[in-house]
């Protein structure tokens, strides 16, 4: 097989839950290898929280964890036994790479913090996520998604003005920063391949969320501007999702200089009157166009609609369910889902690649159980034998 | 530069042929990080960015353009005249990667395909982040974020009913830019061990769905539900919600994950005698009764400050945060400490938001804000292409057009 963009790489990943896992997860599905260091007996938290498969409980059923993990092996270590931390070491003289999302405090308690692993391992990018970075004030902060997003700005902008501010469904921070995390450790080993140093960086959730947030952040800084949450309102009309027929229809007049276009699909020929010609013009009698194309819309269906504005070369859409989500035609047509095996759930269609590179393959592969390459990396990596590994085993090391 | 060496991208060359804000926010990313870029720009439809007026160079104006674009060079070539396509020929032949969001298959129908590229830059990255991807039978289609997050399936999770409108969530673009540069540099990794380039196609609506419900589809797929839109509430926890506070459209975000946590809620909220109230014992008590603690919490929060009761909570150890607007971030002690906006490179007061990560010896910079259309086209093709000074591509203000004005 072809290797993958980032095989010869290895991860130590000491993550657990979201950001950390799924920062990982993309380093193993682009070919590092990754060895996901867990709690002997429990694992990471994510195993046991759910949901799980067929709603029944158990560290090989959780659907979160069979997904944020794919592609990784596992083995289990206590770290914060002495023996566990000096097998840690060991481990982390042969990486390239170490992910942690503890708190802050947690690894320099253990007198592994950067400076002290940098010491065993020169080379090593060290890339610690956290809830508000490694530095300042709310560094010991707690946090679950929900406060994440409300601090990083994108909350107060979500929903409708006239309620409260509305939380994200998925864990979008918390994702950013997984996505932010893969990036940032990935141009320190660009960096080392060029000087051949390591580097600690420093992923904040809140931070990264920021970024989602940019123009608007921005443009209260230069203009004095506050942005507040609209209902999804947008600036341009139309630019959002409408009811029809049989659902929702998102009509976007993008880009804005084809919406003309648009005549040729809508059975409205008031939707095109000079008087609402410019975008601006639009804009300025909102009330009376919308209420316009609403009425109009009742007679289309979705898919329809959606697919006639796109051949119209409008960005049109619709709002899908997860069945549209798993027939879609495109999606289909790249083959965007995989079929994933795995001894305990079995057979299952996931997302494969985030993006398609045309050299180099993405690894399709499963979840590890927990532990299940203990003996591939004690005994091969480290050379220990099966008795010591027993012995490990019955202290509770590993 | 220190003993880990300054800017990790230093010496990396990208042409930006990117629009809109998913495109720029990738290669704003390497910028930051020290990549050298040049923005190719269109005179007869500028980027949405560049606003949509023309009057005293507006333009050049915008706070958003200055933000998104910040860090690289413009210059102004028009890709289907053939003078400019062998300027852009050049820049591509000193390129490491080339980044644009046009529709699938758009440059190769002008022959500046990878195919085409290739040839000329045999090790070249090519990242397309076309809204739907190069292939399939939504290739030529365009996308944005609003029709993005409908297609996919992500809006169909937040609301505040189950059965009520969808709405959208922060921000796609700005996931699909990330997950650009996350492609730009699994790309320069490879080629930095094999010497090998390659194309990168990059579904704006793949790399969406990807990153935030991958584990919600695998749900779907394994257990024939999901669980959400559940407006403020969640899964597991209770209480968790966002709360009125004083003051107008103020609020907090509360998340009690444990019985623990619940003891010492019960405390903070003034209640110590809720904590052996039956109804909220245990998570499952609280879940059931999530009404009614609402109405609690709600009466103990709305008589203090959103950032008091997140101070509160948070000496308690419980995860609590206030609902901040921008004008509140702007002034945030945490995020001031860190260092985390960064200065204006032309001097005065404005500060820009900073970068998602920081790293030993690099921390990211605002080297220059956005530039002014074709403010670097001297620089382009003198100093980079050695062209003579006739060469300079003109910018004449009667052929600008903005992306607002209709065809």
């Amino acid at each position: 097989m072809t290797e993958g963009a980032l095989s010869g790489l290895r991860v130590i990943d000491l993550t657990h839950y979201i950001a950390g896992p799924y920062c990982t997860k993309l380093m193993a599905g682009f070919g590092a290898e990754v060895i996901k260091v867990e709690l002997p007996g429990r694992g990471d938290m994510t195993r046991s929280m759910g949901p799980f498969y067929k709603a029944e409980a158990g560290i090989e059923r959780s659907i979160p964890f069979l997904w944020l993990n794919t592609g990784k092996k596992s083995i289990t270590l206590n770290i914060k036994s002495s023996k566990g931390r000096e097998i840690l070491k060991d481990i982390i003289r042969e990486a390239d790479v170490l992910v942690e999302n503890f708190s802050p405090s947690f690894l320099p308690s253990l007198n592994l913090d950067y400076e002290t692993l940098r010491e065993l391992n020169p080379r090593l990018v060290m890339t610690s996520i956290s809830n508000f970075g490694q530095t300042g004030p709310y560094r010991n902060y707690e946090a679950e998604e929900i406060v994440e997003y409300a601090l990083s700005g994108g909350m107060y902008l979500t929903g409708d003005p006239a309620k409260a501010p509305l939380n994200a469904g998925p864990a979008v921070t918390q994702y950013t920063a997984g996505l932010n995390a893969y990036v940032g450790t990935l141009m320190a080993l660009f960096r080392r391949g060029n000087n051949g140093m390591g580097a600690h960086v420093d992923v904040s959730i809140q931070e990264s969320a920021l970024d989602n947030i940019e123009i608007s952040l921005v443009n209260y800084l230069h203009l004095g501007v506050l942005a507040k949450r609209t209902n999804d309102r947008h600036s341009m009309v139309p630019w959002e999702l409408y009811p029809c027929s049989d659902g929702e229809v998102a009509v976007i007049s993008a880009p804005i200089r084809y919406w003309h276009r648009a005549a040729e699909v809508l059975d409205e020929p008031a939707l095109f009157d000079k008087k609402y010609r410019h975008c601006m013009d639009r804009r300025k009698y909102r009330e009376e166009y919308e209420a316009l194309l609403k009425k109009c819309l009742k007679k289309y269906r979705k898919k329809e609609l959606s697919r006639a504005g796109q051949e119209k070369k409008l960005a049109f859409g619709y709002l899908a369910d997860f069945d549209d989500v798993l027939e879609s035609p495109q999606l289909r047509s790249r083959k965007f889902f995989e079929e994933v095996t795995h001894p305990v759930t079995g057979s299952h269609r996931y997302c494969g690649a985030p993006y398609k590179m045309s050299k180099t393959p993405w690894r399709h592969a499963r979840a590890p159980l927990l532990g299940e390459h203990n003996f591939t990396v004690y005994g091969k990596m480290l050379g220990l034998s099966m008795e010591e590994l027993e012995q490990l085993k019955k202290e509770g090391v590993i | 530069m220190d003993r880990f060496g300054g800017a990790p991208l230093k010496g990396v060359f990208i042409v930006d042929l990117t629009n809109y804000w998913a495109g720029p926010h990738a290669v704003r990313i390497m910028a930051d990080f020290g990549a050298e870029v040049v923005k190719v720009e269109y005179v007869k439809r500028l980027c949405v960015l560049r606003g949509a007026k023309k009057d005293n160079k507006a333009y050049d104006k915008h706070p958003m353009w200055h933000q998104v674009n910040r860090n690289r060079y413009s210059v102004t070539l028009d890709l289907k005249e053939d003078r400019d396509r062998e300027a852009f020929k050049d820049l591509i032949r000193r390129a490491d990667v080339v980044v644009d969001n046009f529709r699938g298959g758009f440059l190769d129908s002008i022959g500046l395909g990878y195919n085409d590229l290739v040839k000329i830059k045999p090790d070249l990255i090519m990242v397309s982040m076309s809204a739907f991807g190069d292939t399939g039978p939504y290739r030529s289609y365009s996308g944005v974020g609003g029709s993005i997050e409908a297609v996919s399936g992500i809006q169909s999770l937040t609301g505040y009913e189950k059965d009520g409108k969808r709405l959208r969530i922060r921000e796609m673009d700005v996931l699909a830019g990330v997950a650009g540069a996350c492609a730009i540099m699994t790309a320069l990794m490879h080629r930095q061990r094999t010497g090998e380039g390659q194309k990168v196609d990059l579904s704006q609506m793949e790399a969406a769905t990807h990153t935030l419900i991958g584990e919600h589809l695998l749900e779907y797929v394994m257990n024939g539900s999901v669980d959400l839109p559940k407006a403020n509430r969640h899964r597991r926890f209770a209480p968790h919600g966002c709360y009125r506070c004083k003051d107008d459209d103020k609020w907090v975000a509360v998340a009690v994950r444990s019985d623990a946590e619940w003891q010492r809620f019960c405390d903070v909220l003034e209640h110590p005698e809720l904590k052996d109230d039956r109804r909220f014992a245990d998570r499952a008590s609280r879940l059931r009764n999530h009404g009614l603690l609402d109405e609690l919490i709600e009466k103990w929060t709305i008589r203090h400050t959103h950032i008091d009761v997140m101070q509160k909570l948070q000496d308690a150890g419980i995860p609590a945060g206030a609902v901040l607007n921008v004008a509140e971030i702007s002034e945030d002690p945490h995020l001031k400490e860190r260092g985390f906006f960064l200065p204006d490179p032309d001097g005065g007061a404005r500060l820009f938001p900073g970068c998602p990560f920081r790293m030993s010896g690099w921390s990211g910079e605002v080297r220059r804000r956005g530039p002014d259309l074709g403010e670097h086209n001297r620089y382009v093709f003198m100093e980079l292409l050695g062209r003579s000074e006739g060469e300079v591509p003109e910018v004449k203000e009667e052929e600008i057009g903005t992306g607002y004005d209709p065809e």
